[in-house]
């Protein structure tokens, strides 16, 4: 990690310990605890995927899923960055419940595709002081397999997703990169941001099957 | 690879170190949140890399894709392996270099029994017996990892046509992969040049092959393709750098009510 880089996540666990003084950001969680929590979400999200409900419930179902066991708030806020500071409350509001769509959104466009979906657990392990990295295989029928790694986090005594990574790559941090040239070329209006990304969620809809 | 000369290298380095195509506005120094970015990014060039961008774009949509789906469809999966595992075992060589270079013996070994074994009982390469029965998985180094981990900066983020994401001194280190190849040196005559053509063309095909999910992913689901690339490109080069990639089939952490992991 870059000096800066250190910075911005520093900053970004004070901005979250001064939003809510009285739970602590991150406390410690255990391995072991950690691997029980993702093999319990992995199963339910993959039972839900692979499931023959219309999509409608199906995604019903991953919505509930996601918003239990992913720390939603505190990862959109991270991705949205020195932005969040700039943006008004109500544009921090529609960010906030457009993110949580997107992801939503985004796994239940893809239902068909992850079809007979099957995961495993590998091992987990310490990642900083805070938080767990767990290790998954996800494999599909007639696709390579690959490696994806889960951050974990205990957020108000709870487990909670608060990355994912593939191949060396950060979910959260392509993500926030991806989100900042996006206001950028924009001129630096978060509105911008939210059009986009309403229109993508329109977009991911119409794709869902 | 022959097709991308040197020369056409220096003079796209050249071309980017003049800034002919424009440099991205440097933050002024009192909104430091927006130079950290600018450092962040790494992309100086941006305007230029935003056009090779486009062009790269392109080709792929109507060249290189088409070809990797087609590819993909018409070739059974068992040849495509097959295929993939000669070429990976062409590369072994450059990767042993690589590890011995980086004062890494242990790695150096496996690459060099990788070699061995694959090239005799793996037909040439074209099974990866290592892999499979004797415990020894392929990994990947070139000389930008090499000179990364001899302190060397990576240099502009560089995007450049047909190569894709890459950065200075990954795109010399890439050069220095060709030429340093002993397969490219090895002959001479009709038969030799185009059966390096033939491995360049095959290399192509195969990556592509390869990133099909990833790369349609990128395109169907990122606000801005050209970031979201950029930034997998630099934490994925990060990752391979500390060769936090590769890694054996380790132990499971026993679930929660077991013997405490770690």
């Amino acid at each position: 990690m870059t000096t800066i880089e250190r910075r911005v996540v520093l900053a970004a666990a004070l901005g979250l310990t001064v939003a809510l003084p009285t739970a602590p950001a991150f406390a410690a969680i255990d391995a072991a605890r950690a691997a029980t929590f993702i093999q319990g979400t992995g199963t339910d999200l993959v039972g839900a995927i692979n499931s023959s409900a219309p999509v409608q419930q199906r995604r019903e179902r991953v919505a509930g899923l996601l918003r239990r066991a992913v720390d939603i708030e505190s990862v959109g806020r991270f991705i949205l960055g020195r932005f969040w500071r700039t943006a008004t409350p109500a544009e921090q509001q529609e960010y906030t419940r457009l993110f949580e769509e997107t992801l939503i959104h985004n796994l239940a466009s893809r239902f068909g595709e992850y079809q007979g979906v099957k995961f495993t657990l590998g091992r987990s392990q310490a990642n900083t002081e805070d938080d767990v990295m767990v290790s998954t295989t996800i494999e599909r029928p007639n696709t390579a397999a690959f490696t994806l790694d889960w951050r974990v986090a205990e957020v108000g005594g709870q487990p909670r997703i608060i990355d994912m990574i593939a191949e060396g790559t950060s979910l959260r941090l392509t993500q926030r990169s991806e989100y900042a040239s996006v206001i950028q070329r924009n001129n630096g209006q978060v509105s911008a941001l939210l059009a986009a990304m309403r229109q993508q969620i329109t977009q991911m809809r119409a794709n869902e099957r | 690879m022959r097709f991308i000369s040197t020369r056409h290298l220096l003079a796209f380095a050249a071309l980017a170190l003049a800034g002919l195509g424009g440099c991205a506005t440097r933050p002024p120094a009192d909104d430091p949140d927006a130079l950290a970015e600018y450092h962040q990014t790494n992309d100086p060039v941006e305007p230029l890399n935003r056009t090779m961008y486009s062009v790269h774009q392109g080709l792929d949509e109507y060249l290189l894709r088409p070809v990797a789906v087609g590819y993909r469809a018409v070739v059974p999966t068992p040849v495509r392996m097959g295929l993939r595992n000669f070429l990976g075992n062409l590369r072994t060589p450059v990767v042993l270099a690589n590890d011995i270079l980086q004062g890494e013996p242990r790695r150096a070994g496996d690459t060099a029994g990788r070699f061995l074994v694959n090239s005799t009982l793996g037909i040439g390469g074209l099974i990866d017996v290592a892999r499979d029965h004797f415990d020894l998985p392929p990994h990947n180094e070139d000389y930008g990892q090499t000179f990364a981990t001899w302190g060397i900066g990576e240099g502009p983020y560089l995007f450049v046509p047909l190569i894709g994401p890459s950065n200075a001194r990954d795109l010399v280190g890439f050069g220095i992969g060709i030429v340093a190849d002993p397969f490219f040196w090895f002959g001479q005559g009709v038969v030799v040049e185009a059966l390096g053509y033939s491995r360049v063309g095959a290399t192509a095909v195969d990556t592509r092959e390869g990133l099909i999910e990833t790369l349609d992913d990128v395109q169907r689901t990122s606000l801005d393709p050209y970031a979201t690339l950029r930034s997998g490109y630099r934490q994925r080069r990060a990752a391979e750098i500390g060769n936090r990639l590769d890694r054996r089939p380790g132990p499971v952490t026993p679930p929660a009510g077991a013997a405490p992991a770690r």
